[in-house]
């Protein structure tokens, strides 16, 4: 807080000690709490209270049709006959509106139920799907970070300073692309009609359903997601001194045993930021299986949460399935920073 | 442990357009403390760097121990080489590091932490094996890099400028350790560096580089005593300079024409009578003469200042833009005042005359 002061002024301090409170409880603790107490209740309806308040609905929507005949006879030419329809349909709604209105007053208030319920209504289909969703992203993560690797130590340490900024400038080119964009380029590709196949079927193979079998989305998600396991190794292996590889080599080692006991002890920490970036977008990702499953292969975890807040409307079942995935998250976190033997403080640097 | 011999023939290398090392003879003794000393730049790290493996002569052959070393990784010479930033692994406890080279040939854990304690013993840092290098002064750090080194048993011992990051008093003390570990050891030490005191005090032999060239190989004495080249007389050590035109010459003699008049001094290489020269004295052999004293070489100048070393002054004189110093033990010192009017001479025998050539910068 002083340093903060020193360097930036009372006045800007204040502006950012402001933002960060606003965002840290505004934009991570309050949602975060308010899905989590959402996730633990239910509205509980008894058996009596549940007939009054469906008898009140058909009211309401017999109501709503004797105002439709009301308005035709109101159409119709003046005479008594209107006359008389008119004041007959009336009082009807009327009869209905004070009965709507007698059985409103005896109806109960559903009730807010606090439980884990919502916790265990996930059905084994859900759950299978759950775990091959993690088990995915687990996936993801090892590919990214066999194919990152080798890539990020070659910029960092093989290549001239040219060289690398030209292989660093290739790869965020395709970043700059919007990731909409850059699946639906994996959908042209991995389709059925796609390019993939088209080549496969000039070998004479017979065409693959890559999306249909659910390998699309696997695919696509390594794509995109690739990049973020590059950048924190480069960052971390760039500051490896080089004398220390060729003192090892020096000293005999073979490049298998400079890679393990001298560059990726020392870029542990950009390792570990990469692992835990990578999984948890894959983990969390929507647009991807979104758009390459489009209901023709079975849904990833994060679309079944988006079904259950936006098609079936049951806020709190969707609440449990989010926070079991945020859960499933930070303990993937812990796991990493476990394996890798890194602190808070490590990634941080 | 033994040293080797190492020898390089018509050794050079060229990166792209520019030649880093110009063909190069040179022959290392085994068992010798041999130096190279040169300005930074001067190609004398690449050599090191040919030598160990890690860069390839573009002509010629390095052999050692008699082996062409052609073909031959880092991994597989008899050399060890010791990084001017000691690159100590930073993760792993001094005892580990020390292990580091046993360890990658196979050898189990028990005989290897032995040999490794072994080591520290024989560097002094028994007690250290369990810190990591960071918690080690610099000095110590320095002493582990050699442990380490020499683990892996090598025949030479390459070590590129390793005293540069201490503070002069350590410097000084690590000189001494450093020869009393070659003795001990018997390994071939090439020790690069820009320090000529280090390199005087510490070699049996040295090599003078410049630009890519060895200009001058001799022990430590023929060096300093006999340098070869204006660039030699000037990197080793300090030096008067009086440039000139030889205008006679006698006996390994040789007199030369200087603005400030006839100069006599020794003429080792015998240049002929109108050469361009320059005499060479050093500040310790230049006299301050008063009324009495004589001397066959004799120039007024101006007094400036005196720097105090403690055990000796260095006196600095002036005449238009050229500057003299006149090193003197700190007995019986006269006192100057500025601009007072001196003169200072020297013996022929104490000067040399050279070939004029390009001197090493300040």
């Amino acid at each position: 807080m002083n340093s903060l002061r020193s360097s930036f002024g009372p006045v800007l301090s204040l502006v950012i000690m402001g933002l960060v409170g606003v965002w840290v409880v505004g934009m991570i603790i309050g949602p975060q709490l308010i899905m989590v107490e959402q996730s633990l209740w239910n509205k509980e309806i008894g058996g009596e209270a549940a007939q009054i308040s469906t008898r009140i609905d058909r009211l309401y929507n017999e109501v709503d049709t004797l105002a439709f005949d009301k308005s035709d006879a109101e159409a119709l030419d003046e005479s008594t006959d209107r006359t008389e329809k008119i004041a007959a349909i009336t009082a009807e709604i009327d009869t209905r509106k004070s009965t709507i209105t007698e059985l409103e007053a005896t109806e109960v208030k559903p009730i807010k139920v606090y439980s884990f319920r919502n916790y265990t209504l996930m059905g084994a289909s859900h759950f299978f799907i759950f775990l091959k969703t993690i088990a995915a992203a687990v996936a993801v993560t090892v590919i990214a970070f066999v194919v990152c690797y080798p890539i990020a130590f070659a910029v960092a340490k093989v290549a001239t300073p040219g060289k690398a900024a030209m292989i660093m400038l290739f790869l965020i080119i395709p970043y700059s692309i919007n990731e909409l964009l850059r699946i639906f380029a994996w959908l042209m590709i991995l389709d059925n009609n796609g390019v993939a196949n088209l080549i496969l079927g000039w070998f004479g193979f017979e065409s693959i359903p890559f999306l249909g079998s659910g390998s699309g989305v696997f695919i696509a998600m390594v794509y995109a997601y690739i990049l973020f396991m590059v950048f924190p190794i480069y960052n971390t292996v760039e500051t490896l001194d080089g004398s220390q590889i060729e003192a090892a080599r020096d000293m005999g080692a073979s490049t298998w045993q400079i890679h393990r006991k001298i560059v990726i002890p020392h870029a542990k920490p950009g390792i570990a930021v990469g692992c835990i970036m990578t999984f948890m977008l894959s983990a969390g990702s929507f647009a991807v299986p979104n758009i390459m499953t489009r209901g023709i292969a079975e849904p990833w975890f994060t679309q079944l949460i988006y079904n259950k807040f936006f098609e079936s409307s049951n806020w709190n079942t969707g609440s449990a399935y989010a926070f079991t995935l945020v859960i499933a998250c930070i303990v993937f976190i812990f796991m990493m920073m476990r394996f890798f033997g890194v602190g808070i403080k490590d990634i941080a640097k | 442990m033994r040293g080797m011999d190492i020898e390089l023939k018509d050794v050079s290398i060229r990166f792209g357009d520019f030649t880093a090392v110009y063909p190069t003879n040179l022959k290392v003794n085994a068992g010798e403390f041999f130096s190279i000393l040169g300005p930074s730049g001067c190609g004398k790290t690449t050599i090191l760097r040919m030598v160990s493996g890690f860069s390839n002569p573009t002509s010629g052959e390095i052999l050692i121990g008699g082996q062409s070393m052609a073909g031959i990784g880092p991994d597989k010479r008899p050399t060890a080489l010791i990084f001017q930033s000691l690159a100590l692994f930073p993760l792993m406890t001094v005892r580990e590091n020390v292990a580091f080279g046993l360890e990658m040939r196979g050898m189990a854990r028990g005989p290897r932490n032995d040999k490794a304690q072994e080591l520290l013993d024989l560097v002094a840092l028994g007690d250290q094996g369990e810190k990591i290098p960071d918690e080690l002064s610099g000095g110590q750090r320095q002493r582990v890099a050699i442990a380490r080194a020499l683990a892996v048993e090598p025949a030479v011992l390459l070590l590129d400028e390793p005293l540069s990051a201490l503070d002069l008093k350590l410097r000084q003390h690590m000189r001494s350790e450093l020869r009393d570990i070659q003795r001990k050891t018997g390994v071939t030490f090439i020790y690069i560096t820009h320090d000529q005191g280090e390199a005087l005090t510490m070699s049996d032999r040295i090599a003078v580089m410049k630009a890519g060239v060895i200009e001058q190989v001799g022990t430590t004495d023929q060096v300093y005593n006999e340098p070869s080249t204006a660039f030699a007389a000037t990197f080793v050590g300090a030096n008067n300079m009086f440039k000139g035109k030889i205008t006679k010459t006698s006996k390994g003699e040789a007199e030369i024409e200087t603005k400030y008049g006839l100069l006599r001094g020794t003429n080792p290489q015998n240049l002929s009578t109108g050469s361009e020269a320059i005499l060479f004295v050093r500040p310790e052999k230049t006299l301050v003469l008063s009324g009495k004293e004589k001397a066959e070489n004799t120039i007024d100048v101006t007094y400036e200042r005196r720097d105090l070393e403690g055990a000796f002054v260095n006196l600095h004189f002036q005449r238009e833009d050229n500057k003299f110093t006149v090193h003197q033990t700190n007995v019986d010192l006269k006192s100057f005042d500025k601009g007072d009017q001196c003169t200072i001479g020297f013996d022929a025998r104490a000067a040399m005359i050279l070939p004029d050539g390009e001197l090493a910068d300040e």
